[in-house]
Protein backbone atom coordinates (compact mmCIF):
# COMPACT_ATOMS: atom_id res chain seq x y z
CA UNK A 1 0.00 0.00 0.00
CA UNK A 2 1.31 3.34 -1.01
CA UNK A 3 0.25 6.82 0.55
CA UNK A 4 0.10 9.94 -1.14
CA UNK A 5 0.89 12.89 0.69
CA UNK A 6 -3.01 13.69 1.23
CA UNK A 7 -3.31 10.79 2.91
CA UNK A 8 -4.84 8.49 -0.59
CA UNK A 9 -4.13 4.97 -0.77
CA UNK A 10 -2.99 3.01 -3.33
CA UNK A 11 -3.07 -1.00 -3.60
CA UNK A 12 0.06 -2.46 -5.72
CA UNK A 13 0.16 -5.02 -7.63
CA UNK A 14 4.29 -6.10 -8.53
CA UNK A 15 3.12 -7.98 -12.02
CA UNK A 16 6.55 -8.88 -12.09
CA UNK A 17 8.61 -10.55 -9.34
CA UNK A 18 11.57 -13.96 -9.04
CA UNK A 19 12.92 -16.08 -6.61
CA UNK A 20 15.91 -17.38 -8.13
CA UNK A 21 18.92 -19.12 -7.67
CA UNK A 22 22.04 -17.92 -9.67
CA UNK A 23 24.28 -19.09 -6.72
CA UNK A 24 27.59 -21.26 -8.34
CA UNK A 25 26.05 -24.73 -7.28
CA UNK A 26 23.17 -24.40 -9.12
CA UNK A 27 24.65 -22.71 -12.06
CA UNK A 28 25.35 -25.71 -14.94
CA UNK A 29 27.82 -24.16 -17.44
CA UNK A 30 29.17 -20.59 -18.80
CA UNK A 31 25.87 -19.77 -19.91
CA UNK A 32 24.25 -19.84 -16.12
CA UNK A 33 27.49 -17.62 -15.33
CA UNK A 34 26.79 -15.57 -18.22
CA UNK A 35 22.96 -15.11 -17.38
CA UNK A 36 23.78 -13.86 -13.28
CA UNK A 37 25.74 -11.78 -14.47
CA UNK A 38 24.31 -9.92 -17.28
CA UNK A 39 21.71 -9.59 -14.53
CA UNK A 40 23.74 -8.05 -12.21
CA UNK A 41 24.81 -5.85 -14.43
CA UNK A 42 20.99 -4.57 -14.96
CA UNK A 43 20.85 -3.79 -11.42
CA UNK A 44 23.87 -2.28 -11.23
CA UNK A 45 23.51 0.16 -14.40
CA UNK A 46 19.90 1.34 -13.56
CA UNK A 47 19.45 1.08 -9.54
CA UNK A 48 20.55 4.25 -7.20
CA UNK A 49 23.45 3.46 -5.51
CA UNK A 50 21.83 3.18 -1.91
CA UNK A 51 19.92 0.17 -3.47
CA UNK A 52 22.59 -2.07 -4.96
CA UNK A 53 23.10 -5.57 -3.66
CA UNK A 54 26.94 -7.46 -3.43
CA UNK A 55 26.80 -10.15 -5.63
CA UNK A 56 26.81 -13.10 -3.58
CA UNK A 57 23.63 -11.90 -2.34
CA UNK A 58 22.22 -10.86 -5.73
CA UNK A 59 22.88 -14.61 -6.95
CA UNK A 60 20.65 -15.77 -4.12
CA UNK A 61 18.87 -14.66 -1.18
CA UNK A 62 16.61 -15.62 0.97
CA UNK A 63 12.63 -16.03 0.62
CA UNK A 64 12.63 -13.63 3.81
CA UNK A 65 14.73 -10.74 2.19
CA UNK A 66 11.90 -11.20 -0.38
CA UNK A 67 9.19 -10.65 1.64
CA UNK A 68 11.05 -7.69 3.69
CA UNK A 69 11.76 -5.83 0.32
CA UNK A 70 8.13 -6.06 -1.33
CA UNK A 71 5.81 -5.85 1.46
CA UNK A 72 7.63 -4.27 4.72
CA UNK A 73 9.72 -1.93 2.81
CA UNK A 74 8.39 -1.72 -0.76
CA UNK A 75 4.71 -0.79 -0.83
CA UNK A 76 3.53 -4.08 -2.54
CA UNK A 77 0.47 -5.95 -1.86
CA UNK A 78 0.54 -8.45 -3.80
CA UNK A 79 3.30 -10.08 -6.25
CA UNK A 80 2.70 -11.64 -9.15
CA UNK A 81 5.98 -14.95 -10.28
CA UNK A 82 6.89 -14.83 -13.69
CA UNK A 83 9.34 -18.52 -13.45
CA UNK A 84 12.12 -18.65 -15.93
CA UNK A 85 12.72 -22.14 -16.13
CA UNK A 86 16.48 -21.79 -17.84
CA UNK A 87 17.10 -25.89 -16.89
CA UNK A 88 19.80 -25.76 -19.32
CA UNK A 89 22.24 -23.22 -17.44
CA UNK A 90 21.14 -24.13 -13.86
CA UNK A 91 20.90 -27.42 -12.61
CA UNK A 92 17.65 -27.48 -10.63
CA UNK A 93 16.37 -24.48 -12.66
CA UNK A 94 16.70 -20.56 -12.12
CA UNK A 95 13.12 -19.72 -10.82
CA UNK A 96 10.96 -22.64 -11.31
CA UNK A 97 7.13 -22.44 -10.11
CA UNK A 98 8.33 -24.76 -7.57
CA UNK A 99 10.84 -22.74 -6.01
CA UNK A 100 8.51 -19.42 -5.95
CA UNK A 101 5.23 -22.20 -4.45
CA UNK A 102 7.63 -21.81 -1.71
CA UNK A 103 6.54 -18.51 -0.39
CA UNK A 104 3.06 -19.11 -1.81
CA UNK A 105 2.35 -21.64 0.61
CA UNK A 106 3.89 -19.22 3.53
CA UNK A 107 1.66 -16.12 2.42
CA UNK A 108 -1.47 -17.53 0.18
CA UNK A 109 -2.73 -13.97 -0.40
CA UNK A 110 0.83 -12.02 -1.13
CA UNK A 111 1.75 -14.07 -4.08
CA UNK A 112 -0.23 -15.43 -7.30
CA UNK A 113 1.88 -17.81 -8.87
CA UNK A 114 1.94 -18.37 -12.18
CA UNK A 115 3.65 -21.30 -14.89
CA UNK A 116 5.47 -21.73 -17.58
CA UNK A 117 5.67 -24.00 -20.65
CA UNK A 118 7.85 -24.43 -23.82
CA UNK A 119 5.99 -25.75 -26.78
CA UNK A 120 9.17 -28.16 -27.40
CA UNK A 121 8.40 -30.34 -25.07
CA UNK A 122 4.88 -31.67 -26.58
CA UNK A 123 3.16 -33.80 -25.02
CA UNK A 124 4.87 -34.32 -21.70
CA UNK A 125 4.81 -30.89 -21.47
CA UNK A 126 1.18 -30.42 -21.68
CA UNK A 127 0.87 -32.74 -18.68
CA UNK A 128 2.83 -30.84 -17.08
CA UNK A 129 1.00 -27.76 -17.83
CA UNK A 130 -1.95 -30.16 -16.65
CA UNK A 131 -0.67 -30.47 -13.01
CA UNK A 132 0.87 -26.79 -12.61
CA UNK A 133 -3.38 -26.03 -12.66
CA UNK A 134 -4.46 -28.37 -10.53
CA UNK A 135 -1.81 -28.11 -8.13
CA UNK A 136 -1.28 -24.44 -8.20
CA UNK A 137 -4.68 -23.04 -9.52
CA UNK A 138 -2.30 -20.89 -11.84
CA UNK A 139 -3.85 -18.27 -13.71
CA UNK A 140 -1.12 -17.19 -16.22
CA UNK A 141 1.95 -17.99 -17.56
CA UNK A 142 5.33 -16.95 -18.60
CA UNK A 143 6.90 -17.32 -21.72
CA UNK A 144 10.21 -17.25 -22.61
CA UNK A 145 10.43 -17.81 -26.28
CA UNK A 146 14.51 -17.21 -26.28
CA UNK A 147 15.32 -19.81 -24.08
CA UNK A 148 17.64 -22.81 -25.65
CA UNK A 149 17.13 -26.53 -25.51
CA UNK A 150 19.42 -28.81 -26.76
CA UNK A 151 20.36 -27.14 -30.47
CA UNK A 152 17.74 -25.13 -30.61
CA UNK A 153 17.72 -21.50 -29.62
CA UNK A 154 14.06 -20.66 -29.42
CA UNK A 155 10.76 -20.89 -30.43
CA UNK A 156 7.89 -18.73 -31.71
CA UNK A 157 4.17 -18.18 -30.55
CA UNK A 158 2.95 -19.52 -33.90
CA UNK A 159 4.61 -22.53 -34.02
CA UNK A 160 1.51 -25.74 -33.95
CA UNK A 161 2.91 -27.10 -31.23
CA UNK A 162 2.73 -23.25 -29.21
CA UNK A 163 -0.83 -23.15 -30.58
CA UNK A 164 -1.23 -26.37 -29.28
CA UNK A 165 -0.11 -25.20 -25.61
CA UNK A 166 -2.38 -21.89 -26.14
CA UNK A 167 -5.68 -23.90 -26.32
CA UNK A 168 -4.58 -25.97 -23.22
CA UNK A 169 -4.65 -22.47 -21.69
CA UNK A 170 -7.94 -21.95 -22.61
CA UNK A 171 -9.25 -25.26 -21.57
CA UNK A 172 -7.76 -25.01 -18.11
CA UNK A 173 -9.18 -21.41 -17.29
CA UNK A 174 -5.01 -19.99 -17.55
CA UNK A 175 -6.05 -16.74 -19.40
CA UNK A 176 -2.96 -14.35 -18.56
CA UNK A 177 0.14 -15.12 -21.07
CA UNK A 178 2.98 -13.32 -20.09
CA UNK A 179 5.47 -13.24 -23.06
CA UNK A 180 9.49 -12.28 -22.65
CA UNK A 181 11.07 -11.75 -25.69
CA UNK A 182 14.98 -12.18 -25.28
CA UNK A 183 17.58 -11.59 -27.64
CA UNK A 184 18.95 -15.42 -29.12
CA UNK A 185 15.38 -16.77 -30.99
CA UNK A 186 15.21 -19.17 -33.92
CA UNK A 187 16.11 -17.91 -36.72
CA UNK A 188 19.24 -16.14 -35.70
CA UNK A 189 19.04 -14.23 -39.00
CA UNK A 190 15.85 -12.62 -37.96
CA UNK A 191 15.09 -10.29 -35.91
CA UNK A 192 14.84 -11.68 -32.54
CA UNK A 193 12.99 -9.31 -30.76
CA UNK A 194 9.90 -9.33 -33.04
CA UNK A 195 6.87 -9.55 -31.53
CA UNK A 196 4.49 -10.09 -34.74
CA UNK A 197 3.96 -13.44 -33.61
CA UNK A 198 2.29 -12.31 -30.27
CA UNK A 199 -0.05 -10.63 -33.08
CA UNK A 200 -1.08 -13.49 -34.17
CA UNK A 201 -1.77 -15.32 -31.84
CA UNK A 202 -3.93 -12.38 -29.83
CA UNK A 203 -6.01 -11.94 -33.11
CA UNK A 204 -6.38 -16.36 -32.99
CA UNK A 205 -7.27 -16.01 -29.21
CA UNK A 206 -9.08 -12.99 -28.09
CA UNK A 207 -10.43 -14.48 -25.08
CA UNK A 208 -7.12 -14.85 -23.42
CA UNK A 209 -4.45 -11.80 -22.54
CA UNK A 210 -1.04 -11.37 -23.39
CA UNK A 211 1.28 -9.30 -21.85
CA UNK A 212 4.27 -8.29 -23.08
CA UNK A 213 6.89 -8.15 -20.77
CA UNK A 214 9.12 -4.72 -20.86
CA UNK A 215 6.67 -3.49 -23.68
CA UNK A 216 8.58 -5.23 -26.40
CA UNK A 217 11.57 -2.73 -26.28
CA UNK A 218 13.29 -2.43 -27.92
CA UNK A 219 11.07 -2.66 -30.18
CA UNK A 220 8.38 -0.50 -28.79
CA UNK A 221 6.95 0.82 -32.56
CA UNK A 222 6.35 -2.62 -33.69
CA UNK A 223 4.49 -3.40 -29.73
CA UNK A 224 2.24 0.08 -30.28
CA UNK A 225 1.44 -1.00 -33.41
CA UNK A 226 -0.05 -4.42 -32.06
CA UNK A 227 -1.49 -3.36 -28.91
CA UNK A 228 -3.46 -0.94 -30.89
CA UNK A 229 -4.94 -3.29 -33.11
CA UNK A 230 -5.44 -6.18 -30.35
CA UNK A 231 -7.48 -5.10 -27.22
CA UNK A 232 -6.13 -8.34 -25.18
CA UNK A 233 -2.35 -7.05 -25.54
CA UNK A 234 -0.70 -5.39 -22.46
CA UNK A 235 2.35 -3.86 -21.36
CA UNK A 236 4.31 -5.19 -19.04
CA UNK A 237 6.45 -2.33 -17.11
CA UNK A 238 9.38 -4.49 -15.98
CA UNK A 239 12.60 -2.55 -17.37
CA UNK A 240 10.59 0.45 -18.32
CA UNK A 241 10.11 1.55 -14.51
CA UNK A 242 13.45 1.90 -13.45
CA UNK A 243 14.50 4.55 -16.26
CA UNK A 244 12.27 6.98 -14.40
CA UNK A 245 15.12 7.63 -11.97
CA UNK A 246 18.65 6.98 -14.03
CA UNK A 247 17.32 8.71 -17.28
CA UNK A 248 13.86 10.27 -16.38
CA UNK A 249 13.54 12.11 -20.08
CA UNK A 250 13.64 8.53 -21.73
CA UNK A 251 11.38 7.50 -19.32
CA UNK A 252 9.20 10.06 -20.09
CA UNK A 253 9.17 9.78 -23.50
CA UNK A 254 8.15 6.08 -23.74
CA UNK A 255 5.65 6.81 -21.26
CA UNK A 256 3.94 9.29 -22.98
CA UNK A 257 4.22 6.82 -26.08
CA UNK A 258 2.50 4.03 -24.24
CA UNK A 259 -0.08 6.21 -23.29
CA UNK A 260 -1.17 7.71 -26.18
CA UNK A 261 -0.97 4.05 -28.10
CA UNK A 262 -1.79 1.70 -25.53
CA UNK A 263 -3.36 3.59 -23.25
CA UNK A 264 -3.56 3.65 -19.36
CA UNK A 265 -5.85 0.67 -18.66
CA UNK A 266 -3.37 -1.71 -20.16
CA UNK A 267 -0.03 -1.16 -18.72
CA UNK A 268 1.35 -3.21 -15.59
CA UNK A 269 3.64 -2.04 -13.26
CA UNK A 270 6.52 -4.31 -12.47
CA UNK A 271 9.50 -4.33 -10.87
CA UNK A 272 10.90 -7.50 -12.33
CA UNK A 273 12.64 -7.90 -8.54
CA UNK A 274 15.31 -8.85 -7.82
CA UNK A 275 16.56 -7.21 -10.58
CA UNK A 276 15.66 -3.66 -9.34
CA UNK A 277 13.64 -3.17 -5.40
CA UNK A 278 10.13 -1.87 -5.72
CA UNK A 279 10.16 0.64 -2.94
CA UNK A 280 12.56 3.44 -5.00
CA UNK A 281 10.89 2.64 -8.08
CA UNK A 282 7.36 3.39 -6.57
CA UNK A 283 8.45 6.47 -4.59
CA UNK A 284 10.22 8.03 -7.77
CA UNK A 285 7.18 6.78 -10.16
CA UNK A 286 4.15 8.76 -7.55
CA UNK A 287 6.38 11.47 -7.50
CA UNK A 288 7.02 11.92 -11.48
CA UNK A 289 5.44 14.15 -14.01
CA UNK A 290 5.06 14.02 -17.40
CA UNK A 291 7.26 17.23 -19.26
CA UNK A 292 5.07 19.93 -20.28
CA UNK A 293 6.01 19.43 -23.56
CA UNK A 294 5.35 15.73 -24.04
CA UNK A 295 2.09 16.32 -22.46
CA UNK A 296 1.35 19.59 -25.20
CA UNK A 297 2.49 17.46 -28.10
CA UNK A 298 0.98 14.00 -27.30
CA UNK A 299 -2.37 15.13 -25.23
CA UNK A 300 -1.69 12.22 -23.11
CA UNK A 301 -1.00 12.56 -19.54
CA UNK A 302 0.02 10.47 -16.73
CA UNK A 303 -2.34 11.13 -13.68
CA UNK A 304 -3.10 10.21 -10.28
CA UNK A 305 -5.59 7.40 -11.61
CA UNK A 306 -3.53 6.22 -14.26
CA UNK A 307 -0.56 5.90 -11.79
CA UNK A 308 -2.93 4.31 -9.65
CA UNK A 309 -4.44 1.56 -12.94
CA UNK A 310 -1.00 1.00 -14.07
CA UNK A 311 0.38 -0.02 -10.31
CA UNK A 312 -2.17 -2.22 -9.21
CA UNK A 313 -6.04 -1.87 -10.65
CA UNK A 314 -5.20 -3.53 -14.23
CA UNK A 315 -3.45 -6.17 -12.95
CA UNK A 316 -6.45 -7.03 -10.13
CA UNK A 317 -8.51 -7.16 -13.38
CA UNK A 318 -6.61 -9.71 -15.21
CA UNK A 319 -6.19 -12.06 -12.42
CA UNK A 320 -9.81 -11.63 -10.17
CA UNK A 321 -8.78 -9.58 -7.58
CA UNK A 322 -11.83 -7.77 -5.99
CA UNK A 323 -9.09 -4.71 -4.16
CA UNK A 324 -11.52 -4.21 -1.70
CA UNK A 325 -11.84 -7.74 0.04
CA UNK A 326 -8.31 -8.19 -0.72
CA UNK A 327 -7.53 -5.73 1.16
CA UNK A 328 -9.38 -6.39 4.39
CA UNK A 329 -7.66 -9.94 4.09
CA UNK A 330 -4.29 -8.81 4.33
CA UNK A 331 -4.54 -6.67 7.46
CA UNK A 332 -4.93 -10.27 9.30
CA UNK A 333 -2.00 -11.83 7.95
CA UNK A 334 1.47 -12.47 8.85
CA UNK A 335 3.31 -9.60 6.53
CA UNK A 336 0.63 -7.02 8.82
CA UNK A 337 1.99 -8.61 11.34
CA UNK A 338 5.91 -7.74 10.66
CA UNK A 339 4.76 -4.43 9.66
CA UNK A 340 2.91 -3.64 12.93
CA UNK B 1 49.47 7.16 -38.04
CA UNK B 2 47.73 3.85 -39.14
CA UNK B 3 45.61 3.36 -35.98
CA UNK B 4 44.09 6.31 -36.65
CA UNK B 5 43.59 5.03 -40.28
CA UNK B 6 41.91 2.44 -39.33
CA UNK B 7 39.82 4.12 -36.25
CA UNK B 8 39.21 6.97 -38.60
CA UNK B 9 37.69 3.58 -41.04
CA UNK B 10 35.82 1.99 -37.79
CA UNK B 11 33.86 5.94 -37.67
CA UNK B 12 32.07 4.38 -40.47
CA UNK B 13 30.68 0.90 -38.71
CA UNK B 14 27.35 1.54 -37.19
CA UNK B 15 25.61 -0.87 -34.24
CA UNK B 16 22.70 -1.51 -36.60
CA UNK B 17 20.29 -1.31 -34.07
CA UNK B 18 21.44 1.70 -32.33
CA UNK B 19 22.57 3.99 -35.13
CA UNK B 20 25.23 4.90 -33.78
CA UNK B 21 29.40 4.55 -34.75
CA UNK B 22 30.56 1.64 -32.72
CA UNK B 23 33.55 3.99 -31.63
CA UNK B 24 31.10 6.29 -30.22
CA UNK B 25 29.31 3.51 -27.98
CA UNK B 26 33.07 2.28 -26.97
CA UNK B 27 32.36 -1.08 -28.54
CA UNK B 28 35.87 -1.17 -29.64
CA UNK B 29 38.47 -2.57 -27.09
CA UNK B 30 41.88 -2.42 -28.71
CA UNK B 31 43.68 -1.67 -32.47
CA UNK B 32 46.58 -3.35 -33.32
CA UNK B 33 48.58 -2.48 -36.35
CA UNK B 34 51.69 -5.04 -37.57
CA UNK B 35 52.87 -4.41 -40.90
CA UNK B 36 49.73 -4.76 -43.13
CA UNK B 37 47.52 -7.19 -40.63
CA UNK B 38 45.14 -5.25 -38.21
CA UNK B 39 43.44 -7.12 -35.43
CA UNK B 40 40.63 -5.24 -34.13
CA UNK B 41 38.92 -6.49 -30.93
CA UNK B 42 35.54 -5.62 -29.85
CA UNK B 43 32.78 -6.42 -27.41
CA UNK B 44 29.12 -5.82 -26.32
CA UNK B 45 27.13 -4.65 -24.00
CA UNK B 46 25.70 -7.93 -22.62
CA UNK B 47 27.20 -11.68 -22.85
CA UNK B 48 23.82 -12.40 -24.58
CA UNK B 49 23.71 -9.19 -27.14
CA UNK B 50 22.07 -10.21 -30.38
CA UNK B 51 24.66 -12.89 -32.65
CA UNK B 52 23.35 -11.28 -35.80
CA UNK B 53 23.66 -7.78 -34.85
CA UNK B 54 27.27 -8.92 -33.86
CA UNK B 55 28.04 -10.32 -37.50
CA UNK B 56 27.23 -7.22 -38.94
CA UNK B 57 29.62 -5.01 -37.10
CA UNK B 58 32.09 -7.41 -37.31
CA UNK B 59 31.53 -8.44 -41.06
CA UNK B 60 31.46 -4.39 -41.37
CA UNK B 61 34.76 -3.84 -39.08
CA UNK B 62 36.41 -6.33 -41.85
CA UNK B 63 35.41 -4.24 -44.84
CA UNK B 64 35.64 -1.25 -43.91
CA UNK B 65 39.26 -1.42 -42.65
CA UNK B 66 40.13 -3.48 -45.51
CA UNK B 67 39.42 -0.93 -47.61
CA UNK B 68 42.52 0.66 -46.59
CA UNK B 69 44.86 0.84 -49.01
CA UNK B 70 47.81 -0.78 -46.61
CA UNK B 71 46.47 -3.34 -45.39
CA UNK B 72 45.77 -7.05 -46.21
CA UNK B 73 44.54 -8.66 -43.50
CA UNK B 74 41.95 -7.93 -40.98
CA UNK B 75 41.59 -10.36 -38.16
CA UNK B 76 38.53 -8.99 -35.86
CA UNK B 77 38.19 -10.79 -32.46
CA UNK B 78 34.60 -10.26 -31.02
CA UNK B 79 34.95 -10.70 -27.09
CA UNK B 80 32.93 -12.11 -24.05
CA UNK B 81 30.10 -13.10 -25.56
CA UNK B 82 28.05 -16.26 -25.79
CA UNK B 83 28.39 -16.80 -29.84
CA UNK B 84 32.28 -15.21 -30.32
CA UNK B 85 33.66 -18.43 -31.20
CA UNK B 86 31.03 -18.79 -34.03
CA UNK B 87 31.37 -15.14 -35.11
CA UNK B 88 34.90 -14.71 -35.35
CA UNK B 89 35.56 -17.89 -37.14
CA UNK B 90 32.46 -16.83 -39.47
CA UNK B 91 33.74 -13.71 -40.17
CA UNK B 92 37.14 -14.87 -40.75
CA UNK B 93 36.78 -17.59 -43.22
CA UNK B 94 34.16 -14.69 -44.93
CA UNK B 95 31.44 -17.30 -44.72
CA UNK B 96 27.77 -15.88 -44.02
CA UNK B 97 25.89 -15.74 -41.46
CA UNK B 98 23.25 -18.73 -42.56
CA UNK B 99 26.61 -21.16 -42.63
CA UNK B 100 28.45 -20.27 -39.42
CA UNK B 101 25.07 -20.75 -37.52
CA UNK B 102 24.15 -23.60 -39.92
CA UNK B 103 20.82 -25.29 -37.94
CA UNK B 104 20.10 -21.71 -36.33
CA UNK B 105 19.56 -19.96 -39.08
CA UNK B 106 17.21 -20.14 -42.54
CA UNK B 107 19.10 -17.48 -44.70
CA UNK B 108 21.88 -14.69 -44.07
CA UNK B 109 21.53 -10.87 -42.50
CA UNK B 110 20.33 -9.12 -45.63
CA UNK B 111 16.66 -8.81 -44.60
CA UNK B 112 17.81 -7.53 -41.49
CA UNK B 113 20.07 -5.25 -42.58
CA UNK B 114 17.43 -3.51 -44.50
CA UNK B 115 15.09 -3.38 -42.00
CA UNK B 116 17.92 -1.39 -39.59
CA UNK B 117 18.59 0.28 -42.55
CA UNK B 118 14.81 1.70 -42.80
CA UNK B 119 14.77 2.48 -39.06
CA UNK B 120 17.99 4.45 -39.04
CA UNK B 121 16.08 6.46 -42.61
CA UNK B 122 12.77 7.20 -40.41
CA UNK B 123 14.78 8.60 -37.07
CA UNK B 124 17.29 10.63 -38.91
CA UNK B 125 14.98 12.04 -40.97
CA UNK B 126 12.69 12.37 -37.95
CA UNK B 127 15.65 14.22 -36.05
CA UNK B 128 16.29 16.62 -39.30
CA UNK B 129 12.70 17.82 -39.71
CA UNK B 130 12.00 18.26 -36.17
CA UNK B 131 15.39 20.62 -35.97
CA UNK B 132 13.62 22.27 -39.22
CA UNK B 133 10.53 23.01 -37.24
CA UNK B 134 12.20 24.30 -34.35
CA UNK B 135 14.19 26.16 -36.85
CA UNK B 136 10.85 28.03 -37.57
CA UNK B 137 10.18 26.42 -41.05
CA UNK B 138 6.21 25.37 -42.22
CA UNK B 139 5.29 22.24 -43.01
CA UNK B 140 4.75 23.16 -46.31
CA UNK B 141 8.51 24.85 -46.74
CA UNK B 142 9.72 21.60 -45.35
CA UNK B 143 8.21 19.32 -47.95
CA UNK B 144 8.67 21.57 -50.75
CA UNK B 145 12.85 21.58 -49.64
CA UNK B 146 14.98 19.90 -52.50
CA UNK B 147 18.45 18.44 -51.35
CA UNK B 148 20.58 21.81 -52.53
CA UNK B 149 18.48 23.59 -49.82
CA UNK B 150 19.62 20.94 -47.17
CA UNK B 151 23.06 21.42 -48.32
CA UNK B 152 22.89 24.91 -47.98
CA UNK B 153 21.55 24.90 -44.65
CA UNK B 154 23.98 22.47 -43.79
CA UNK B 155 27.10 25.01 -44.41
CA UNK B 156 25.32 28.19 -42.23
CA UNK B 157 23.96 26.05 -39.14
CA UNK B 158 26.27 23.55 -37.88
CA UNK B 159 23.58 21.75 -35.93
CA UNK B 160 21.45 21.07 -39.12
CA UNK B 161 24.96 20.35 -41.05
CA UNK B 162 25.72 16.95 -38.86
CA UNK B 163 21.93 15.45 -39.26
CA UNK B 164 22.06 16.93 -42.91
CA UNK B 165 25.25 14.69 -43.27
CA UNK B 166 24.01 11.99 -41.48
CA UNK B 167 20.37 12.09 -43.11
CA UNK B 168 21.87 12.51 -46.73
CA UNK B 169 24.03 9.14 -46.10
CA UNK B 170 21.56 6.88 -45.26
CA UNK B 171 19.51 8.21 -48.24
CA UNK B 172 22.19 7.40 -50.40
CA UNK B 173 22.52 4.15 -48.74
CA UNK B 174 18.54 3.47 -48.67
CA UNK B 175 19.37 3.77 -52.86
CA UNK B 176 17.15 7.19 -52.76
CA UNK B 177 18.00 10.35 -55.51
CA UNK B 178 19.97 12.80 -54.05
CA UNK B 179 20.72 15.02 -57.21
CA UNK B 180 20.47 18.37 -55.88
CA UNK B 181 16.92 19.27 -57.46
CA UNK B 182 15.47 16.06 -55.67
CA UNK B 183 13.25 16.01 -53.06
CA UNK B 184 14.93 16.61 -49.59
CA UNK B 185 12.12 14.66 -47.89
CA UNK B 186 10.39 11.39 -49.36
CA UNK B 187 8.60 8.10 -48.05
CA UNK B 188 11.83 5.63 -47.94
CA UNK B 189 10.87 4.47 -51.28
CA UNK B 190 11.17 7.55 -52.77
CA UNK B 191 7.25 8.28 -52.91
CA UNK B 192 6.91 12.29 -52.47
CA UNK B 193 5.15 13.18 -49.45
CA UNK B 194 2.05 15.68 -48.92
CA UNK B 195 2.73 18.70 -46.18
CA UNK B 196 -0.96 17.39 -44.55
CA UNK B 197 1.05 13.68 -44.22
CA UNK B 198 4.09 14.87 -42.62
CA UNK B 199 2.94 15.11 -38.66
CA UNK B 200 1.92 11.37 -39.38
CA UNK B 201 5.02 10.11 -40.89
CA UNK B 202 6.81 12.15 -37.75
CA UNK B 203 4.42 10.50 -35.23
CA UNK B 204 5.42 7.20 -36.48
CA UNK B 205 9.04 8.07 -36.82
CA UNK B 206 8.99 9.15 -33.28
CA UNK B 207 8.86 5.63 -31.90
CA UNK B 208 11.57 4.10 -34.18
CA UNK B 209 13.14 7.35 -32.56
CA UNK B 210 12.73 6.55 -29.12
CA UNK B 211 12.94 3.11 -29.11
CA UNK B 212 16.87 3.02 -30.63
CA UNK B 213 17.72 6.53 -28.37
CA UNK B 214 15.96 4.48 -25.51
CA UNK B 215 18.07 0.99 -26.31
CA UNK B 216 21.25 3.30 -26.81
CA UNK B 217 21.03 4.82 -23.16
CA UNK B 218 20.10 1.10 -22.17
CA UNK B 219 23.09 0.00 -23.70
CA UNK B 220 25.73 2.27 -23.06
CA UNK B 221 25.08 2.20 -19.53
CA UNK B 222 25.29 -1.44 -19.28
CA UNK B 223 28.89 -1.46 -21.35
CA UNK B 224 29.88 1.02 -18.65
CA UNK B 225 28.64 -1.22 -15.73
CA UNK B 226 30.19 -4.46 -17.37
CA UNK B 227 33.52 -2.81 -18.04
CA UNK B 228 34.27 0.07 -15.81
CA UNK B 229 34.57 2.85 -18.58
CA UNK B 230 32.95 2.82 -22.14
CA UNK B 231 36.33 4.53 -23.03
CA UNK B 232 38.91 2.10 -25.11
CA UNK B 233 41.97 1.14 -24.22
CA UNK B 234 44.06 2.86 -27.16
CA UNK B 235 43.10 6.67 -27.34
CA UNK B 236 40.75 7.51 -30.10
CA UNK B 237 41.71 10.20 -32.44
CA UNK B 238 39.72 13.10 -32.67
Amino acid sequence: MFRTPDGGEIFVIDAHVHLWDGSPENQANQYGTGWINCFYDYHRNLSPREAIWPIEKFRKYTPQQMVHDLFVEGYVDIGIFQPTYLKEFFRSGFNTTEQNAVLKEMYPDRFILNGAWDPRDGERGLEYLEFLASRYHIKGVKLYTAEWRGDSKGWRLTDPWAIRYLEKCRQLGITNIHVHKGPTVWPLNKDAFDVHDVDEVATAFPDLNFIVDHCGLPRLEDFCWIATQEKNVYGGLAVVMPFVHARPRYFAEVMAELLWWVGEDRLLFGSDYAIWTPRWIIEKFMAFELPEDLREETGVDLTLAAKKKILGENAARLYGIDIAAHRARLQGDAVAAMMA
Amino acid sequence: MRVEEVYARLQQVYDPELDRPVTDLGFISGVDVDGPVVRVRFRLPTYWCSPNFAYIMAEDIRDRVRELPWVSEVQVRLEDHFAADEVNAGVATGRPFGAAFSGLADGNLEDLRWLFRLKAFLARQERLVRLLIRRGLSDDEIVAMCVADLRRLAESDAEAGDLVDRYLGICREMGLEDLPTAPAFTRENGLLLNPAQLRDVLREARRTRISMEFNAQFCQGLLRTRYGSAEPETVQPR
